[in-house]
């Protein structure tokens, strides 16, 4: 791997696993956005479209948040393709950016919007204390999962040379 | 508004006017990229589908009757002839199609001074663009404006062809396809994308709360004009991106390409 490197690409290799995991984080956070409209708003119809009691300031953060998540996932999958055209793309790096920003998302969702900001809750008429734990922890996994993978990766690359 | 029972005939006929002008525009360009292959030019035909695409949407939105409620259905139109129209239209480059067809005068000299012209610059620096386009909506549907030009054919034909122009602005400022005076930077014009998106979100929540002032719909027809504008939006911002994001990605590769060239390496793998 290191080899390719030095023959194709054209940085050291901390700015190539920096493309790459800039690249993974957009790109998650796109991903987790995708989910969370696919799936809680339209699939399950649990999240509600606007609830009346968001404040203006929630309504702001939460335009803000929705469109730059759509522009994140169009540039993270570019950079990804800049990337994989220099020979950089660490796969390893990406996919551990790609939980690092899935989770940012999904915890900023839950504690910010969800709580802080009461855009809209995860379902209504429930008891939704298990629902923001299950929320979460989700995150929390996710994000730990892709510091896993970030922190093993130069190990494991170190390895095998 | 758009199918209202009772249309008005002087709106009818404007509207005709509109979406044949259009239909006009649409056959002008084909044929001017056509001639421009016979001589030998190289004109992507993608560009021939984009424009044919957009101006037929944009006609037909103008005159046909579309489904939905009222205001659904005024959403659908505003959607077509305000971004998804105008996206593709600029898609095409029609003010590089007609620099190259005009032969050396007075008329190309005219044209390239307005495109190049300060104000022009001023118009197409995104913020400006951006505040024109997304902020004239929510003058429109924020104020009593939608409710004033309601029954008055000129104006409302007028505030048609504002949405349609503002669009084209918007999109022209943020693509940056055509020839200009200035070349905005990736990263502001990716922020005003944002910036702007995330108003026209806002403005889309807000309607699905309560209607422009002055007018009222049934709340399942404002509710589906409103998410309407809400995932429309989301669907031609996705589509704004993703010119902004591989415009990058062309520059991008051209500078590695040169770089490699310097370099004395062989260009693999491009």
């Amino acid at each position: 791997m290191s080899s390719a490197t030095h023959t194709k690409g054209a940085g050291t290799r901390e700015t190539t696993s920096r493309r790459s995991l800039w690249a993974g984080v957009l790109f998650g956070v796109g991903v987790a956005a995708f989910v969370d409209e696919a799936v809680f708003h339209q699939l399950l119809h649990w999240h509600h479209f606007y609830d009346r009691s968001t404040s203006s300031i929630g309504l702001v953060s939460d335009g803000l948040f929705h469109a730059f998540s759509w522009f994140a996932t169009v540039l993270g999958l570019v950079m990804a393709a800049d990337a994989v055209r220099r020979g950089e793309l660490d796969k390893r790096v990406m996919g551990g950016g790609v939980l690092l920003g899935a989770g940012a998302f999904q915890l900023y969702d839950g504690i910010v919007n969800h709580k802080l900001l009461q855009l809209h809750q995860i379902r209504y008429n429930v008891d939704i204390a298990p629902y923001d734990w299950a929320w979460n922890i989700v995150a929390v996994l996710l994000l730990a999962a892709g510091c896993w993978l970030l922190l093993a990766a130069p190990r494991r690359r170190g390895g095998a040379d | 508004m758009g199918d209202g029972h009772h249309l008005p005939s002087p709106l009818w006929a404007l509207q005709w006017a509109a979406a044949l002008a259009m239909v006009g525009v649409v056959v002008a360009y084909l044929a001017a990229a056509s001639r421009l292959r016979h001589r030998g030019d190289a004109w992507p035909w993608p560009r021939d589908l984009s424009f044919a695409v957009g101006g037929a949407a944009v006609a037909t939105v103008s005159v046909a009757p579309l489904p939905g409620g009222e205001f659904t259905a005024h959403m659908l139109q505003h959607l077509v002839i305000g971004m998804a129209g105008p996206l593709l239209l600029i898609l095409a480059r029609p003010v590089t199609l007609l620099l190259r067809m005009l032969p050396p005068g007075r008329t190309r000299r005219t044209l390239l001074a307005v495109v190049q012209s300060r104000v022009a610059a001023v118009l197409v620096f995104p913020p400006v663009a951006a505040l024109i386009d997304v902020g004239g909506l929510w003058v429109m549907y924020r104020t009593p404006l939608l409710a004033a030009v309601h029954d008055q054919p000129w104006a409302h034909a007028l505030l048609h062809l504002r949405v349609f122009a503002a669009g084209m602005l918007f999109t022209t400022a943020l693509c940056r396809l055509d020839p200009m005076r200035h070349r905005y930077s990736l990263t502001l014009r990716a922020g005003t994308l944002v910036v702007a998106s995330a108003a026209h979100a806002v403005l889309a929540k807000s309607l699905w709360a309560a209607p422009p002032p002055g007018l009222a719909f049934a709340a399942d027809d404002l509710h589906a004009g409103a998410r309407l504008m809400y995932y429309g939006g989301d669907l031609v911002e996705v589509g704004l991106a993703l010119v902004i994001v591989l415009g990058w990605y062309a520059d991008t590769g051209r500078a590695l390409q040169r770089r490699r060239r310097r370099l004395g390496a062989v260009p693999s793998g491009v």
